[in-house]
């Protein structure tokens, strides 16, 4: 009857081994499944085509960056020729001391100031099952809306991980990416907002902007921080400030 | 069973392997960040951008270096000089908009109860289309022109915008209607979402104003 007793606890105990081993091997199959699936999916993209696509993109970016740092050079030198004559009285130096301070107006001059900076990155959380991945990446609406209410808030500079925005600046969202100016920029976006105090305070009592990208942030758990800074350094804008069809109406300087 | 050594370190290795899996499934959701993870039709429109974007910086260096050229020839004091730095700045003013400026470009009539975000949303297409200078009615737009709900109405840098009211863009005219009416565009996603009526012109001679708007900043002073 022992003999018996113990032979039912055994079945029962294997009973119950059994079970546990089946749920989680059946969990790891499902995951491995749904991993399998995105790695086929993924795989599938990396063709030949789209690597040398990658390539040529890769090679116009360094080519971009090449032509940025060899076009802030020249003006670097402009200025430097500008600003030689600015301390005599003479109408050149006259002209070139208006030709700076436009400049800056303009955020073709590096700068320095108090402000904010803004970091604001994709959600970390899982996608869950039919939802909407775009939902969860932070995309050129959102940096509109935050730029929107900077601005309405009285900054007067603004940069986006280091391009800085000027008259012609579009936030565009090209696909999975977001394009500022020429550069194609990538999360996590740091804005960076130089403007006087109470810049932080203002901005965030901005409702109209700060209502759906603060939604979008809640809602989907979008990574957000903002904290004020005493000595941001803003860089100029790097591209070209040429008018192909715009001619200044005559007498206007 | 369950208590035996094999037991645990089989328990133990399948629920490792369900976390290994778990990261990679999480990973393979977020946004890809390699460019040989963007789909073809993506990497194709990166790579014309970026062409594009690329030859707008040849000619601007081409054209300062041009400038430099003309400082260097001209040595820093002479009346030459002077010319040199008097044509930059109408050029810079026009650019920032604190001069008027004249050209070819597009009228875009709207008429329709646009919100804030959605005239924003308007204005920047048109800047990405490669409008040179934009205003609203009579309101040259800068960097910071930012359209407001205010008490009543609309509002840019202070002034209200009617119901009616007219974009003006200077810049290449094919190109800015062709950005605007492209299917399921911004114009059709107003049209269809804020019912608004919106009709585009192409105009040989637009005068634009210069803002009314002081940008000497307060806060941000340059790096010397």
């Amino acid at each position: 009857m022992n003999v018996n007793h113990s032979a039912r606890g055994r079945i029962r105990i294997r009973s119950g081994w059994i079970l546990s081993m089946a749920l989680a091997l059946g969990a790891l199959g499902f995951v491995a499944a749904a991993q399998w699936n995105s790695e086929v999916q993924r795989t599938s993209y990396t063709t030949n085509a789209q690597q040398t696509l990658a390539e040529q993109a890769v090679s116009l970016e360094e080519e971009q960056d090449l032509l940025q740092t060899q076009l802030a050079a020249v003006e670097a030198e402009l200025a430097d020729i500008q600003a030689a004559s600015e301390g005599s009285q003479t109408a050149l130096a006259e002209v070139n001391e208006e030709l700076a301070e436009t400049r800056l107006a303009g955020g073709l001059t590096e700068v320095v100031g108090p402000g904010v900076v803004i970091e604001i990155a994709d959600s970390r959380r899982v996608l869950p099952a039919g939802e909407n991945p775009a939902n969860y990446i932070v995309l050129a609406d959102d940096l509109r809306d935050l730029v929107a209410a900077l601005w309405h808030a009285g900054a007067e500079a603004i940069a986006i991980n280091g391009e800085r925005l000027v008259a012609t600046t579009s936030i565009y969202g090209v696909g999975s990416s977001v394009l500022v100016n020429t550069a194609f920029l990538s999360p996590t976006f740091r804005l960076e907002a130089v403007g006087p105090g109470q810049l932080e305070e203002r901005f965030r009592v901005e409702p109209a902007y700060l209502g759906r990208v603060a939604q979008r942030i809640e809602a989907f758990d979008l990574e957000f921080a903002m904290v004020s800074s005493t000595d941001l350094r803003l860089p100029p804008f790097i591209g070209s400030t040429g008018l192909r069809w715009a001619v200044p109406v005559e007498g206007s300087e | 069973m369950m208590g035996t050594p094999i037991a645990r370190w089989s328990l133990a290795l399948i629920a490792f392997l369900i976390g290994l899996a778990l990261v990679a499934q999480f990973r393979s959701q977020a946004r890809p960040v390699e460019l040989t993870s963007l789909p073809v039709a993506e990497l194709s429109t990166r790579i014309q951008t970026l062409s594009e974007a690329n030859g707008r910086l040849r000619t601007a260096l081409a054209e300062q270096r041009g400038l430099l050229a003309e400082y260097q020839a001209a040595g820093a004091q002479g009346s030459s000089a002077l010319d040199v730095s008097r044509e930059e700045l109408r050029r810079i003013r026009a650019y920032s908009g604190l001069a008027p400026v004249e050209g070819q470009g597009i009228t875009v009539q709207v008429s329709g109860a646009l919100d804030a975000i959605a005239l924003n949303d308007l204005i920047n297409e048109l800047r990405n289309a490669g409008a040179e200078a934009l205003a609203v009615d009579e309101t040259r737009l800068t960097a910071r022109s930012v359209v407001v709900q205010g008490a009543r109405t609309l509002e840019i840098d202070g002034a209200p915008i009617a119901r009616t009211f007219t974009l003006l863009a200077v810049g290449d005219p094919d190109g800015l209607v062709a950005a605007l009416q492209r299917p399921g565009g911004i114009v059709a996603q107003l049209e269809q979402f804020v019912s608004a009526a919106i009709t585009i012109s192409e105009t040989d001679t637009l005068r634009l104003p210069a803002t009314a708007t002081d940008l000497a900043p307060e806060a941000a002073t340059p790096v010397e």
